[in-house]
């Protein structure tokens, strides 16, 4: 089993790479060369900070070409954690409206102002369809770690699993190859170590 | 619902872990002793988040701080926030790097407003944790920086409405005269913060047991409870702690597989 983190210069890679140490999983490169990532049997797109500024550095990476001729294509399982789950939508309005890689039918907007503070940080509790691959032997409400202040949204069928938080958003996606998870799977306790493991055994 | 949370924080200085009592260190034991005897991997999954502090009180070295935040980011699956000692961008982004998800800033917040601008721009708010020491004396509180060696001529209402107008992401505030006695939080203080604050609150100083915890996690506003109380908590102490909690329907996160 070879991973491949997608690197594009933003997120915390380290404790991606040491969760999935921990899952037994040997090989793991950060890379953002074509070739190594068409080896590796999943994908990672790992990511923190601003949409605009991570889609600039995929593009200035040819990463959009690529990933789209991988994922979309060549059909290899991705998972999207946090800005990696939301750079798979169409678009955000951070820092001005921003096209995504456009793998899903969802949009990317900012929490509304009320009285729920911004960003919404902490262990929060997502709904959870254990009939899902992601979510495999799981059920419930399961606690996950959250750090964002922007939110995907999307009427279409993406067996998507909510959060609530002053409003619901989508916590997580699974459509065929591709999921998404807007949590840190990687800093959440067994919880999200079990996620991560779905992802790699099911996908 | 947004879950509290339960902080160990590891007191590092020079090599070694520490227990502190009102900021006095002991040494405890290095990272290898810390994970052979306290099988250190194991606690942490009894946390919400580990707080790393960098106590060594002569010249602070970022470089050596950071290889052991990267030993600890190996073990741990949970948000890790490091400090002590950071005066430049270069500094915090070597520990972000090396697995820090947080960074906490004390003495700069008063030595370089700049700095703390900068961070706060480049990597967000919610990275951002703000360490508050106080001590009390009577009815009035005595906000100190420079590892309780500074004392400020400000009062913590003051102190900590400036650190909302620096848009730091949390607060966390630790007791000196509590700091490791094991006799329970400063409830009042707390409480009285806990009515200005508008930025989620980190108590410190004085836990020593799974009450202490709770009451803590019972107090309105109090966003998560610390304890750095290695002699207390370590061993079975914190996985049994966070049962009791679980159990009498306190409102922190269930680590179920």
């Amino acid at each position: 089993m070879t991973v491949a983190i997608v690197d594009y210069g933003m997120g915390n890679i380290k404790s991606i790479e040491s969760a999935l140490k921990y899952l037994g999983i040997k090989n793991i490169s950060l890379t953002n060369s074509y070739d190594i990532l068409e080896k590796a049997d999943k994908l990672i797109l790992p990511g923190v900070g601003s949409f605009r500024h991570a889609m600039d550095n995929i593009k200035a990476l040819n990463l959009d070409q690529s990933l789209h001729e991988l994922v979309i294509n060549k059909k290899k399982p991705i998972l999207g954690i946090c800005l990696g789950m939301q750079l798979m939508t169409k678009s955000s309005c951070e820092d001005g409206f921003t096209l995504g890689l456009n793998f899903i039918d969802a949009e990317v907007t900012r929490f509304e102002q009320n009285s729920f503070r911004i960003p919404h940080v902490g262990f929060n509790q997502v709904n959870v369809d254990s009939n899902l691959n992601l979510y495999h032997e799981m059920s419930g409400a399961v606690d996950f770690y959250f750090t964002h202040s922007y939110k995907v949204l999307s009427n279409q069928p993406l067996h998507q699993c909510l959060c609530n938080y002053g409003s619901d958003f989508i916590a997580s996606f699974e459509v065929n190859n591709i999921a998404g998870v807007q949590f840190h799977p990687e800093l959440s306790q067994h919880n999200g170590l079990k996620l991560l493991n779905n992802f790699i055994k099911r996908f | 619902m947004l879950r509290k949370r339960i902080i160990f924080t590891l007191i590092y200085s020079n090599g070694n872990f520490m227990q502190s009592r009102n900021f006095r260190l002991q040494k405890v034991g290095d990272i290898n002793w810390l994970e052979k005897n306290y099988k250190f991997q194991k606690i942490a999954f009894s946390l919400d988040e580990l707080i790393v502090l960098n106590a060594s009180r002569d010249e602070k070295s970022t470089l050596e701080f950071a290889k052991i935040i990267n030993r600890l980011a190996d073990d741990v699956f949970i948000p890790i926030a490091a400090g002590g000692g950071i005066r430049s961008i270069e500094d915090a982004e070597l520990l972000f790097k090396n697995g820090a998800d947080k960074i906490i800033l004390n003495s700069p917040l008063i030595d370089d407003k700049d700095l703390v601008k900068k961070l706060v721009q480049k990597y967000g708010s919610q990275s951002i944790v703000a360490s508050v020491d106080y001590r009390r004396t009577g009815e009035q509180h005595e906000v100190y920086i420079h590892d309780g060696a500074t004392k400020l001529d400000l009062s913590l209402q003051k102190y900590i409405s400036y650190l909302e107008q620096l848009h730091i992401g949390e607060i966390y505030l630790n007791s000196i005269d509590q700091d490791g006695t094991g006799f329970g939080y400063d409830i009042s203080t707390i409480e009285e913060v806990a009515k200005f604050v508008t930025v989620p609150l980190i108590i410190a100083g004085g836990a020593g047991n799974e009450l202490h915890l709770m009451e803590g996690l019972n107090t309105d506003h109090v966003s998560a409870v610390a304890t750095a109380n290695l002699f207390n908590f370590i061993g079975d102490g914190l996985p049994k702690a966070r049962e009791k909690v679980i159990l009498n329907g306190l409102n922190i996160a269930k680590w179920l597989y």
